[in-house]
């Protein structure tokens, strides 16, 4: 059965200058991504993951190649094209939560939808709804730092899935969790891939890259296995 | 939503912020006299000129009111040339003069008099009694009180003190018809006023006159009568209030200059409050900056929620300040009119709304511009690098 290609990456290079020199962070990927898998991409640290990662979530321009990402060549779009892009149809997760303080669960939930011009009343329900996905129905008052750092990454999983993203991207999710609470994300990100989510996901956790449907191994700037 | 959210995390750190709001609202306070100050001595003393109704000021050629001894020799004929022009409703003459008070052997300090034509009410308002006849005087409220006088009281007045002898000399007496309340006069000072041909015989400068005030007919543009006076009577030089103000304007340059050196300052200090306080806030989150991006809220939204902080901020201070500002001026405009010499109707500092509506603005202004830079700071820095320096 064919199956759609979400991500298609080719001759993926990133260079960084660095004291009159240039640190080399990938050196030539191809990578491709169908629609419903979960990819873990993993390697020693400095190999070039989160890189990668940046490149193919439209953060980063690479220094050559392409990137196609839901039929669009990533990098022909302006700044803020591909900003609309990430907020509207992809989903970001990182190590450091990175929720506003301020605002409480629901209202962190919310912002992305508010950004994305939906209706108050009907991005409160889709807020409330989320975090009754990820567990945490019962918390959406609460304020970040009345949260543990577990319920703190579920609000920004539900903030991930705000605007119903076709890609979600995660970079060390479980990074900042001890291991019984990463495993519970562990689970949450299998349901989300169970219910259709396509993800790829960054990571030095061996679990989380268990759960994975394919395993993308890295090592000095460049694909070893399990590229496409 | 973010600009909410951004303004909710500036009163995250209570404490921090309130301080900072509590320098700018000084710092628009000392903007706001700054503002006061460089008119108000001009706009305060033009709204005296004109108090008494009389809004042009005519004086011997080329010299300004009471700025020297010289007078208006044959001040009659001059009148009626003035009451003739069109356009001139009344005319006062004056006649200005030194004269001692003598009280027993003792005599006192120079009292500045002034000989008037008694129908005009051009340099005091009566305050009690009439106003006065041949022989007889008007005194100012401080000297009625400080010696004691009422109409009818008899009061002797020298024209000279032998300073050998030390005696008073040309001593004439005269009967206080009224107590008078002088526009001109500084707190607590002594003046007198007679009738003008008591004044001319008593210092001998018969028919001479030191100025007139002159008053305009309704709807009559005090320029175009000034010009016509000038044609008519070319050897004195005339005065509407606008060119009387301009002239203080220049005496007072120093005034305007010290009020828009410390006004400038005002200005500086603000937009490095702002803009430290801002930094500070946007460097502490810089990560939640970072994350808000890359999910893709737009750089223009993350740049205006941090303008929109900087707005707040100066105008919080602003409101502060305001009050604040009225507070310092009163106190100050005290201190300034305690100066010798100063009319007591007049304020240094002078509520103008377009001016200082301008000031606030430009607080507010100075405000978003100083939030702009750590904004920008905040949304040009380069996304990949960002996040993984949050990550580290």
């Amino acid at each position: 059965m064919q199956t759609e290609t979400v991500i298609e990456a080719r001759g993926i290079t990133r260079e960084y200058p660095y004291q009159g020199d240039a640190v080399h962070a990938l050196r030539g990927v191809d990578l491709s991504v169908a629609r419903g898998e979960m990819v873990a991409i993993v390697g020693p640290s400095g190999c070039g993951k989160s890189s990668l990662l940046n490149v193919l979530a439209g953060i980063d321009a690479p220094t050559s190649g392409r990137v196609s990402l839901l039929g669009t060549d990533l990098y022909a779009l302006g700044e803020g094209a591909r900003s609309a892009l990430r907020l509207r149809r992809l989903g970001f997760i990182f190590q450091r939560f990175h929720l506003l303080a301020v605002l409480t669960a629901a209202e962190n939930v919310e912002l992305p939808m508010a950004e994305a011009g939906v209706a108050r009343d009907e991005r409160r329900r889709r807020a409330r709804e989320l975090l009754e996905y990820v567990g945490l129905g019962g918390r959406a008052g609460h304020r970040p730092p009345h949260l543990s750092g577990g319920e703190q990454q579920r609000v920004a999983i539900a903030r991930a899935l705000a605007n119903r993203p076709e890609v979600l991207f995660a970079d060390e999710p479980t990074g900042e969790l001890d291991r019984r609470t990463g495993e519970e994300i562990i689970t949450l990100f299998e349901r989300l891939n169970g219910d259709g989510t396509t993800m790829v996901i960054v990571t030095h956790d061996a679990k989380v890259a268990g759960s994975a449907r394919r395993v993308v191994e890295m090592a000095d700037g460049l694909i070893v296995g399990g590229a496409r | 939503m973010i600009v909410s959210a951004f303004l909710k995390s500036l009163f995250r750190r209570r404490g921090r912020t309130l301080l900072a709001l509590a320098g700018i609202a000084v710092s628009a306070a000392l903007l706001l006299d700054m503002t006061m100050l460089a008119s108000g001595l001009a706009v305060s003393f033009g709204e005296l000129l004109g108090a008494s109704g009389y809004t042009l000021r005519v004086t011997p050629k080329g010299i300004l009111p009471f700025d020297s001894e010289a007078s208006i020799d044959d001040g009659a004929g001059v009148a009626r040339r003035i009451a003739a022009v069109r356009g001139v409703r009344a005319v006062a003459p004056v006649l200005g003069a030194q004269f001692r008070i003598v009280r027993g052997d003792s005599t006192g300090a120079p009292v500045f008099t002034v000989g008037i034509d008694p129908r005009s009410e051009f340099l005091y308002r009566l305050d009690s009694g009439r106003q006065p006849g041949p022989g007889e005087l008007v005194v100012s409220v401080p000297l009625a009180r400080d010696l004691g006088l009422k109409a009818g009281d008899e009061l002797a007045l020298a024209g000279e003190l032998d300073v050998t002898l030390g005696r008073a000399r040309a001593t004439r007496r005269y009967r206080v018809s009224g107590v008078g309340d002088f526009l001109y006069d500084y707190a607590g000072e002594h003046s007198l006023a007679m009738t003008l041909p008591d004044a001319q015989a008593a210092t001998g400068r018969a028919g001479s006159v030191s100025l007139f005030g002159v008053a305009t007919d309704a709807g009559v543009a005090d320029d175009s009568v000034v010009r016509r006076i000038a044609a008519a009577v070319p050897e004195v030089s005339a005065w509407s209030t606008r060119q009387l103000m301009g002239e203080m304007d220049k005496r007072l340059l120093y005034f305007k200059q010290l009020a828009t050196i410390l006004g400038s300052v005002a200005m500086v200090v603000t937009a490095l409050l702002v803009s430290t306080i801002i930094t500070i806030g946007v460097r502490e989150r810089f990560g939640e900056i970072a994350t808000l991006r890359a999910i893709g809220v737009s750089g223009r939204r993350v740049l205006l929620a941090v303008i929109v902080e900087g707005l707040a901020l100066a105008g919080l201070g602003c409101v502060a300040g305001l009050p604040l500002g009225l507070w310092m001026a009163g106190r100050l405009d005290r201190i300034l009119l305690s100066f010798p010499g100063i009319p007591a109707r007049i304020s240094f500092f002078a509520w103008e709304p377009r001016r200082v509506a301008l000031a606030m603005g430009l607080v507010i202004a100075i405000g978003a511009l100083a939030g702009c830079i750590p904004g920008l700071g905040a949304v040009r820095a380069p996304l990949a690098q960002a996040l993984r320096e949050e990550a580290e």
